[in-house]
């Protein structure tokens, strides 16, 4: 009997499934497994050796002296810790904002008057400005919320279109070299920044997605039933809205290990004493004969970003 | 169709308007003082002077490139009390404007040249290189497609895994992996060194000097470019005129590129217009790996030394062509899906 | 295949014919030309062919000679702060069009690094001391330079500019009638005066095309394509060749030099060994060793090597209350492995030194011993300095947090990473935390004025002829370069006396004595000499090399067959 065409993408699924859950088992276990060298100690005597060349360094070293193996072991940290994270928070402020975009809409969303008013003595408070145009502002937004009758619509929909277009015009790599040079962030400016590249167009996804499930009935049925808007949006709108994700949300992730890779190869963000996969890359350069800089990162690089399209793949009905 | 037009052109302007000022806005606020990079670009060249002969310079510095004005029509001064400041047209976002509406990007902090000249020359080397890279991997994309949704078999399965492999392979390992194959002084030794302009310099030289750049960048688009398309080919392949096709006689290769390619070139149009700015933005992690001067490493050189004129002027030019990029696509959309014209009439 | 094979087998070496360009490798593009903005070596060593100055410098003897003057300036002291320096130019000292270089052609390149809204603050900077120059009515070419202080290193450094010709650049005399302290002073009014001065600056775009500023030098550039290479032409009658003897400064026998821009250091020994360049300077070290093992490379090539007087040194931040005692700052200074640092950077090439000054310099203090790797006398002084190892890390009383130590470098260079992680294994060893974090180049010297670090790496460039270490130590020098804000009242003086000193057996005793200050306080821990590394084609001839950039004096190469038509004649 032949094997049908989606069983075959199944199991390629739990193949791709295992080995990243091997690489998160590797990431967590790193500092207790028995290594012999630590990743960021250089051994001044044995530079760019060849796996099998020095006894106790089993995949070789880089031309500073660090260990491969050592490296590719804590490397994994820097997915775990690092793009993994940031894929989430981009799912998540996909989900969010894409959600409310779709759902709400331009006018959909409508602000109490109390938190208007809120706002508008806030913003007086902080801005203090000068008594007539102070005055005038005040004696438009006035006007405004008149013609709105005393509820401000948010506009969602512009503002979320209109930050992701931004965010897809500027090319990427130049938007987070901009900010590498600049002046020096907190410590998880990198993984913001990733999540920051990450979210637009999963956040256009779940608009589409959101728009059409708004339009089915039950939603309808839902809201007629009396429900609160929030509620509807949260327990019936959002789950069948984000459906979508669970294909897309690993090729994002594929994506920001590609990135940040990318970023390690560059040197930009990361320290020496941080292992990444990417950084070893990068030390290729200094030693173009040293192959194994090259093969082994790069293979469990390629290895672990086809286990996520696989598996997404497999995700696909 | 005009006014639409005219509507879609208006708010990329107003849209690339707001994408510069926002980005002149991010730059003038950063901390980095241009004229202290400038002071401290070389560690060779120490400064001879004392604090205060180099502090004189930083002053005279910052007033010829005229950064001691105020940023915006109006500052607020934040300590108490709070004052509010009409600061009239005297301040740098204007001179920027108006600067900008006369065609001239301005000086750079780096080197006090004109911008306009050093993005042309950038332009010259990146603009033929992603078009050219642009266009092989279009067309080896609608090959690469026609000849996989025709059938199954190992070879096809073979491709479409060497497809998904290249898909994983980041940009810079592909560029890596190429330079370890043909550079290699052991192996084969292809790769140029950088003197375009020798006496000998002619159609081969530049051909040698394209040689490892154009494929990395052909290979690490081929896969995104062709996997959809043969995801649609097949669906086309399933519908009722491609059968009735069939059923006339036509072969499967007939049946794709007459009939069911027209219709697939939609999804691609619409996903080449997503690649069109890159023509402007250049490959930066190529042009890094390869030195090529071209767009990528002049903006990456710019970030790298807080140049933000020359990387103000990078980022309008590839923000508005990915506008224009859009707006094209949906005009050629239009022009394409006579369905979208019979909606709109 | 076969094409690769083909291409490489057709790079096979020939047989230079004298009017060959010379191919060099910059390691990146001189950006701009503009003799008064020189931001990197590559456009100062460019200014050099184009343009000459009063006194060049000479790499065959170490020093500076005379160039446009005749001979050394005399120097005369006013009173206890003023030194002047007389100069007298050649009469053959021509123009390109004929007319003669005057003293009033120094005179303005003087005041035009001062003119203000243009790109000249860092040559202004750099020539700030002088305050002031006197023109000789009765001799046209002679005039006296006033300088503010009585430093040594003024002798070289009041003549290490290029002349420019005030005929070319303001035919309207508009700079005369400002005398050079007015400029000096920056006054509102003076730019507004000079427009026209400036904006004709601006339209010659020096930066781009420096044949319009008609200079003086031997060669002039024929092209430049940005960020690939630059070629300067010999021009067919040079003011100097008139001259009875000339001096190595003013001899350029190379008819044309192709610079060829090579970022990449491989990349560059690979056209090194396919015959597409002809001198290479600042090679790897791991492809210098290899190439000598080669014997196809060894009988094509020659090879080079010693010390420069480039060190590489950590330094510390004296300003942070961790650090503000010699005893830390001592204890650090033992977790260095230098030995081990020279031999996996630069292959046990470089010297090891104690102080600043180098070992074959005669003022090197040779009593002091050269900083062992010792973590066991780092934990002593550390215990002498008041810390107490507890809890995993060394505390001090009433301090909230134990010794941490943020580590700064310049990102480019793997020879900083290589020292950075040495030394946090080390300190790690020993319970120390240390955060490495490699800068971009551009906020490095933003991180160390803003004192955004505890310790840095860097190398400090120095030269055989000048001991003035005044704007790396001095309390008032400026943040960049003495980013560890040292300075107490006595070394300013003993500094002030070593820059002002002239009598070899005084300046001895203070520069040994300042060694000695340098490790009892240890502002800074100097690492090891960095050697210069140079190949070069067997077919050049006069190949002058010295550990002084660039390493080579490129106007005096020239071709061996060149060398035969000249002898057959």
């Amino acid at each position: 009997m032949r094997r049908s065409f989606p069983t075959r993408r199944r199991f390629a699924g739990w193949v791709a499934a295992a080995w990243l859950l091997g690489l998160v088992a590797v990431g967590l276990a790193a500092p207790l497994l028995p290594l012999p060298y630590s990743p960021a100690t250089p051994d001044l005597a044995n530079l760019t050796i060849a796996p099998g060349q020095y006894a106790a360094h089993y995949l070789g070293t880089d031309p500073l002296g660090r260990d491969v193996l050592a490296q590719l072991v804590f490397g994994t940290r820097q997915l775990l810790f690092l793009s993994l994270p940031a894929a989430a928070v981009a799912v998540a402020a996909a989900a969010l904002l894409g959600g409310a975009a779709g759902y709400w809409g331009d006018r959909g969303l409508r602000l109490p008057w109390l938190l208007s008013l809120g706002l508008g003595v806030a913003a007086w408070v902080w801005l203090q400005p000068p008594l007539l145009a102070g005055l005038a502002g005040a004696a438009a937004g006035v006007a405004v919320a008149y013609l709105h009758r005393w509820r401000l619509p948010v506009p969602l929909d512009s503002l979320v279109l209109g930050l992701a277009t931004l965010l897809g015009a500027l090319p990427r790599l130049v938007l987070v070299l901009a900010f590498a040079a600049g002046p020096p962030l907190a410590g998880g400016w990198l993984l913001a920044l990733l999540a920051l590249l990450a979210w637009p167009d999963m956040a256009r996804l779940v608009r589409t997605q959101t728009r059409q499930v708004r339009a089915q009935p039950y939603v309808e049925a839902a809201r007629a039933a009396g429900l609160p808007e929030w509620r509807v949006w949260w327990r019936h709108t959002l789950p069948a809205a984000c459906r979508p994700l669970w294909t897309y949300a690993p090729l994002a992730l594929a994506g920001l290990i590609g990135l940040e890779s990318t970023l390690a190869f560059l040197g930009i963000g990361v320290a020496p004493d941080t292992a990444s996969w990417g950084q070893l890359l990068s030390q290729f350069r200094q030693a173009p004969d040293a192959w194994w800089l090259l093969l082994l990162p790069g293979g469990l690089l390629v290895s672990t970003m086809l286990a996520l399209q696989v598996f997404a793949r497999s995700q696909r009905k | 169709m005009i006014s639409w037009l005219i509507y879609r052109l208006s708010r990329l302007v107003i849209a690339t308007w707001a994408i510069a000022s926002v980005a002149f806005m991010l730059s003038r606020l950063s901390t980095q003082q241009p004229e202290q990079v400038a002071f401290s670009r070389s560690d060779s060249i120490g400064p001879r002077g004392s604090a205060a002969v180099l502090l004189a310079g930083e002053h005279a510095m910052r007033h010829r490139l005229g950064l001691d004005v105020p940023l915006f029509y109006v500052s607020r001064r934040p300590g108490p009390p709070v004052r509010w400041q009409w600061n009239g047209t005297h301040n740098q976002y204007h001179f920027w404007l108006r600067q900008l509406l006369h065609g001239q990007f301005g000086l750079s902090y780096y080197d006090g040249q004109p911008i306009g000249p050093r993005i042309g020359a950038a332009l010259r080397y990146t603009v033929p290189l992603m078009l050219l890279a642009l266009l092989l991997a279009v067309s080896l994309a609608l090959l690469l497609a026609q000849y996989m949704a025709a059938g199954t078999g190992l070879l096809r399965r073979a491709v479409l895994l060497g497809l998904l492999g290249l898909q994983a392979l980041p940009l810079f390992a592909l560029a890596l992996g190429l330079l370890l194959l043909l550079a290699n002084p052991e192996l084969f030794n292809i790769l140029p060194a950088n003197d375009l302009s020798s006496e000998q310099a002619s159609f081969g030289n530049l051909v040698a000097y394209l040689l490892l750049p154009l494929p990395s960048l052909v290979l690490s688009s081929l896969p995104e470019l062709t996997l959809p398309l043969v995801a649609t080919l097949r669906h086309e392949l399933t519908q009722p005129y491609a059968t009735a096709a069939r059923a006339k006689g036509l072969s499967v290769r007939q049946v794709l590129r007459r009939h069911a390619l027209p219709n697939a070139v939609l999804p691609l149009v619409v996903q080449l217009a997503g690649l069109l700015p890159n023509l402007a933005a250049g490959a930066v992690v190529v042009e890094v790996l390869f030195a090529l001067p071209g767009m990528g490493r002049l903006m990456a050189g710019a970030a790298y030394t807080q140049d933000f004129p020359v990387l103000l002027a990078g980022v309008l030019l590839v923000a508005a062509a990915r506008l224009l990029a859009l707006l094209a696509a949906d005009v050629v959309h239009y022009r394409l899906d006579p369905r979208l014209r019979a909606a709109l009439a | 295949m076969l094409l690769g094979l083909w291409l490489s087998a057709c790079s096979s070496p020939s047989v230079r014919e004298a009017g060959a360009p010379i191919r060099i490798r910059w390691q990146r593009d001189p950006e701009t030309l503009d003799p008064l903005a020189l931001p990197n070596p590559q456009a100062i060593e460019a200014a050099n062919l184009l343009h000459v100055g009063l006194l060049q410098l000479n790499l065959h003897t170490g020093t500076h000679s005379p160039a446009l003057a005749e001979k050394l300036p005399t120097r005369r002291l006013l009173g206890d702060s003023l030194s002047e320096y007389d100069y007298q130019l050649r009469p053959e000292a021509t123009w390109d069009d004929g007319r003669p270089i005057l003293a009033t052609d120094v005179a303005f390149t003087l005041k035009l690094m001062r003119c203000p809204e243009l790109p000249n603050e860092a040559a202004g900077a750099q020539i700030d001391f002088i305050k002031d120059f006197r023109l000789d009515t009765a001799n046209p070419r002679r005039i006296t330079l006033i300088c503010r202080g009585q430093v040594q290193d003024y002798g070289i450094a009041s003549g290490d500019f290029p002349v420019l010709s005030e005929a070319a650049i303001d035919s309207a005399l508009l700079l005369r009638r400002f005398t050079l302290p007015t400029l000096r002073q920056a006054q509102p009014g003076v730019a507004k005066q000079l427009a026209a001065l400036t904006s004709r600056y601006q339209r010659l775009d020096a930066a781009h095309h420096p044949e319009r500023l008609g200079g003086c030098g031997p060669y002039r550039l024929v092209q430049w394509t940005t960020n690939q290479s630059l070629t300067f032409e010999r021009k067919p009658t040079w003011w100097a060749d008139k001259l009875p003897q000339a001096t190595t400064v003013l001899q350029a026998r190379a008819q044309r030099l192709r610079y060829v821009i090579m970022p990449d250091g491989a990349s560059a020994t690979l056209a090194l060994r396919r015959h597409e360049i002809d001198v290479l300077t600042n090679m790897p070290a791991t492809d210098f060793n290899k190439l000598q093992k080669s014997a196809a490379a060894l009988r094509e090539l020659s090879f080079y090597t010693g010390a420069s007087y480039d060190v590489v040194y950590a330094a510390f931040n004296i300003a942070r209350p961790a650090l503000s005692d010699r005893y830390t700052r001592q204890a650090l200074g033992y977790l260095f492995d230098a030995q081990a640092l020279l031999q996996a950077t630069q292959f046990g090439q470089g010297v090891r030194t104690v102080g600043l000054l180098a070992p074959s310099s005669p003022f090197y203090n040779d009593s002091l011993a050269l900083l062992p790797y010792a973590p066991d006398r780092a934990a002593a002084l550390l215990r002498q300095g008041g810390w107490r190892f507890e809890k995993g890390g060394w505390w001090r009383p009433k301090v909230a947090e134990p010794l941490h130590v943020v580590f700064r470098y310049r990102a480019e260079d793997n020879m900083y990473a290589t020292i950075g992680l040495q030394f946090r294994a080390a300190a790690a060893r020993l319970g120390i935390a240390v955060e490495l974090r490699p800068t971009e180049p551009s906020s490095f010297s933003q991180t160390l004025r803003a004192g955004d670090f505890d310790m840095y790496a860097r190398t400090f460039k120095g030269n055989p002829f000048v001991y003035n270490f005044m704007p790396l130590l001095h309390s008032q020098a400026a943040l960049e370069s003495n980013a560890m804000r040292f300075g107490t009242p006595a070394t300013d003086q003993l500094l002030l006396a070593i820059a002002c000193e002239g009598q070899a057996a005084r300046k001895q005793r203070l520069l040994r004595q300042l060694q000695v200050v340098l490790r009892r306080e240890a502002p800074l821990v100097p690492l090891f000499y960095l050697p210069y590394r140079l190949a070069a084609s067997r077919q050049l001839r006069h190949l002058v090399v010295s550990g002084l950039k660039p390493n080579y004096e490129a106007a005096a190469l020239s071709w061996a067959t060149s060398d035969s038509l000249v002898a057959a004649r």
